[in-house]
């Protein structure tokens, strides 16, 4: 796969022609190439099943003019594709451009997959999953396991621009035990040793059997653990800050440079942190990527934009769940600067309240400002100690208030989220990343239950 | 889209040359698709025209599959792939190419329509009227995503099945904001039908301003005994949850843990349950699944008594039964896996919705849901978040902003006293859950 993005530029220079010439006076846009692989397995507690290797390639081409805009997607990543895309938009668009026919060098094959490195893989996953779950009875699995690489270049009027290649390992299903189901989500784009320590130790986490003891319903104060905190961030400032608000607006976009959290609270979209899943070298329209400031010193400050939204301004967060679907301005990796406390210090401030550990999933209304987080493991904090471990609740409050209760100090160490993966909004899942320290929120509503 | 026909799906089930005699076979899957996406919002429109072709092979040796699948560009690497690593993969019994089927109809994809723009642009519009209609300038539409699409699909096997089917998919999905004195809340609906005309957008509409506009003239009530009845709008995703319980003999253990090995019934018996490709109002209407198997009719509940299971090719043979027509495809590139069509509650001996209204006492009408519901089978719990009505004596006596309705899951299923004759559907999967108005006296937690 490191070599699909060369692959793209093999007709560089006819594919660029090719797009300039589309594009008529008043109007923009790009083609956009993507070539997926995904190789998965799904896992019981038995050991691993069916195998499945999926290979996509895609095509599309973008124009906007004014208000509107056009897509036209075609499946394949060559000459051809753009070609019949190309055509497809100028007819659409009322142009009648004139392709000229030329034979194309066929692009080289890809390097073949090695069978012995496939089977070597399978069985460290075998060997992992072994290790995760030593001794599976009264345990049912149900995993599917992807190793996923996606490779992306947009195709502008002067350049062909490579957005990257993303690799990650995801896996998402369910752990039953008799009576309880538990949802499992794990994504890292950490290279393959370490990515299956790292599953390992999620899974093991997540077998543990889940704990009876309930959280009481009402007001709580909670500490939330790097991986926790950053889905918050993900939830309450990420998504309000995405330039797509109607003509209203967002609970955050409603304040400009309003002080809303503490002096001292530093928050960043950051594409550019390769080690985390969310990173990319230019973003789905050809604009390389750059950190932007949401939040700084407590104050709110940037959004995240796309053509669409800021024209050439845009600040490289459109991004696409496939080639499919039109980019639009998301996330990438929220990150959120380090503070002084050590998480016994917030412990200690906690005073009686949660330690959440792991959030599953989470929703918000970026209207209203409510949001709502799920979490999937969590302690009890009494007089600033770790006391016994919680079965699954939610926790809601609204932006607003929960960054005004939020302590002034956070941890001392911001940490990648290891649970944070796939952000799903309208339908389409693009990956995300966040690093975080500990934070400390008062006043949440702590609710039974899981979605 | 290409419409003319070639033959790679047969040189690519050629060139999985299976040795029959070492037990393998192998099934290849060619989809066509084009669909349009039509997106308005405050920034403008934007119009998606995708057509596509791919194709997948799945390869079998004494109970064990690989799956692989590509563009056409690259199919002729699958047999290759899916060999790489079929033999770490472990055996389970009924994994085998399916054979021929009585009726196949001619190996031949008609090409399909593309979906008509115009069309979708009216479609949108009268929606944006409904709405404004419906919200009475409380509500507007901040998102209207529609998709409109066709597709044709081919299952070939080494075990002589040849069959080709298509369908189609419509799908509108709206985010929209209401807003009054009392402050603005933004949500999402959602409806999908197989042809756009099916839509149904004026109940869109309606559920939509419901959605966005009870939680901001209501009043939360907090959970007290009562009479409970549900609209098809918050039973149908509660419905939809209970599916994979019957999902080939996965959900076995589960479904005899509930039901105490079938000592106790699954639910009141004024449910059954059913499976339906063809069911009215369903946003499914399709011929085959994913497998080529015709879709059947499968009773899944009669009358509370867990009767049936789905099941696709290999979880027939497990279940010493015919399959039943579920496996779906999600993609090409996914391989096939047990699901629903239309999946719901029989109406057929329903009473109207009024009926119903009229027998409720005390208690309350919920008429949207305000979350996905929590339906946990393995610890036998549910949880509705849903906004609706306070009713007595049959009549609608306050607007509730939220709620809770949660308790054993098994207990709601049994309590069910009448069900209405307003089925309607939901998304749901890969297909759609349908449920009509049902009525629960005395729900302890209402």
């Amino acid at each position: 796969m490191s070599e699909v993005v060369e692959v793209f530029r093999r007709d560089a220079e006819d594919a660029v022609r090719i797009v300039s010439g589309l594009l008529r006076r008043g109007e923009t846009g790009e083609a956009f190439r993507e070539r997926r692989r995904r190789v998965s397995w799904t896992a019981t507690e038995a050991g691993l099943l069916a195998p499945a290797f999926a290979d996509e390639r895609g095509t599309a081409v973008r124009l906007r003019r004014g208000r509107e805009s056009l897509l036209v997607a075609r499946e394949g990543d060559g000459p051809e594709a753009l070609r019949e895309a190309v055509r497809e938009a100028s007819r659409r668009a009322g142009g009648s451009p004139f392709l000229k026919s030329r034979v194309v060098a066929p692009e080289g094959a890809d390097a073949e997959v090695s069978a012995p490195e496939e089977e070597e893989r399978a069985a460290q996953l075998g060997a992992a999953l072994h290790r995760a779950l030593p001794d599976p009875r009264g345990l049912s699995l149900s995993l599917t396991v992807a190793r996923i690489a996606v490779s992306r270049a947009v195709v502008t009027a002067r350049e062909i621009v490579a957005c990257g290649t993303v690799r990650r390992l995801e896996a998402t299903g369910v752990l039953r035990r008799a009576n309880a189901a538990r949802p499992f989500a794990f994504q890292t784009s950490a290279p393959w040793a370490p990515a299956l320590d790292a599953l390992t130790r999620a899974l093991s986490e997540a077998a543990r059997p889940v704990p009876t003891h309930r959280a009481a319903e009402g007001r709580v104060d909670a500490v939330f653990s790097p991986g926790a905190a950053s889905v918050f961030w993900h939830e309450a400032v990420g998504h309000p800050l995405e330039a797509e608000g109607g003509e209203r607006g967002t609970v955050l976009t409603r304040v400009p440079r309003a002080a809303v959290a503490p002096a001292g609270v530093f928050v960043t979209a950051d594409p550019t942190r390769g080690d985390l899943p969310g990173s990319y070298l230019a973003d789905d329209e050809g604009t390389p990527a750059r950190s932007v400031a949401l939040l700084t010193d407590g104050c709110v400050d940037g959004l995240v934009t796309d053509r669409r939204s800021a024209g050439r301004a845009s600040n490289g967060h459109a991004r696409c769940g496939d080639f499919r679907r039109p980019p639009r301005p998301r996330l990438s990796n929220v990150v959120v600067s380090p503070g002084r406390a050590s998480r016994d210090e917030l412990l200690e401030a906690c005073g009686s309240g949660l330690y959440v550990r792991e959030i599953s999933s989470a929703h918000a209304d970026p209207e209203s400002g409510r949001f709502t987080l799920f979490v999937e493991s969590a302690d009890l904090v009494r007089r600033g100690a770790l006391g016994a471990p919680l079965g699954p609740f939610a926790l809601t409050s609204d932006v607003l208030s929960a960054l005004r209760q939020l302590h002034p100090e956070c941890g001392d160490v911001s940490h990648p989220a290891n649970g944070l993966g796939l952000c799903v909004k309208g339908g389409e899942g693009v990956a995300v990343g966040g690093a975080s320290p500990a934070i400390l929120i008062r006043g949440l509503t702590a609710v039974r239950g899981r979605p | 889209m290409s419409s003319g026909r070639d033959d790679l799906l047969e040189r690519l089930l050629e060139g999985s040359r299976c040795d029959a005699e070492a037990g393998e076979s192998a099934e290849a899957y060619e989809r066509r698709g084009t669909s349009i996406e039509l997106v308005e919002d405050a920034d403008g429109t934007r119009l998606s025209v995708v057509a596509e072709r791919g194709f997948a092979l799945r390869l079998f040796r004494s109970g064990r599959t690989a799956f692989a699948a590509s563009p056409p560009e690259a199919s002729d690497r699958l047999p290759a792939e899916a060999r790489l690593v079929l033999g770490r993969a472990r055996a389970r019994r009924g994994a085998r190419a399916a054979g021929p089927v009585a009726l196949d109809r001619a190996p031949a994809l008609v090409p399909l329509a593309p979906p008509d723009e115009a069309s979708a642009r009216a479609l949108l519009a009268s929606f944006r009227s409904a709405l404004v209609t419906e919200g009475e300038g409380a509500v507007s539409l901040t998102e209207a995503i529609l998709t409109v699409g066709a597709r044709t699909e081919r299952v070939v096997t080494t075990a002589g099945r040849d069959v080709a089917f298509g369908s189609g998919i419509a799908t509108l999905v709206a985010t929209v904001t209401g807003r009054t004195a009392a402050g603005s809340v933004s949500a999402r609906v959602l409806a999908s039908a197989s042809r756009p005309e099916e839509l149904f957008l004026a109940r869109l509409a309606h559920q939509a301003v419901d959605r966005a506009l009870l939680p901001l003239r209501g009043r939360p009530l907090a959970p007290a005994r009562g009479d409970l009845l549900l609209d098809p709008a918050v039973a149908a995703p509660v419905v939809g949850r209970l599916a994979p319980a019957f999902f080939g003999d996965e959900g076995d253990a589960l479904l005899a843990s509930r039901t105490r090995n079938g000592r106790d019934a699954f639910a009141s018996p004024a449910l059954s349950l059913v499976d339906d490709a063809s069911a009215p109002g369903g946003p499914v209407k399709a011929t085959h699944d994913g497998e080529g198997t015709a879709h059947s009719r499968t009773l899944l509940v009669s009358r509370g008594i867990a009767v049936g299971r789905l099941s696709d090719c290999a979880a027939a043979i497990r279940l010493e039964r015919p399959p039943t027509g579920n496996a779906q495809r999600r993609s090409y590139s996914e391989p096939p896996a047990i699901g629903v069509t239309n999946f719901f509650v029989d109406p057929s001996r329903g009473v109207t919705p009024l009926e119903l209204l009229r027998a409720l006492a005390r208690g309350f009408y919920a008429a949207v849901p305000l979350s996905r519901p929590e339906v946990d089978f393995a610890s036998d719990r549910f949880r509705l978040h849903a906004a609706g009505y306070w009713v007595e004596k049959g009549r609608a006596a306050d607007a509730v902003s939220e709620t809770l309705v949660e308790g054993r899951l098994s207990e709601l299923l049994r309590a069910v006293e009448a069900v209405g004759d307003d089925l309607k559907f939901v998304p749901s999967g890969s297909g759609g859950a349908g449920s009509p108005t049902l009525f629960i006296p005395k729900w302890k937690g209402a």
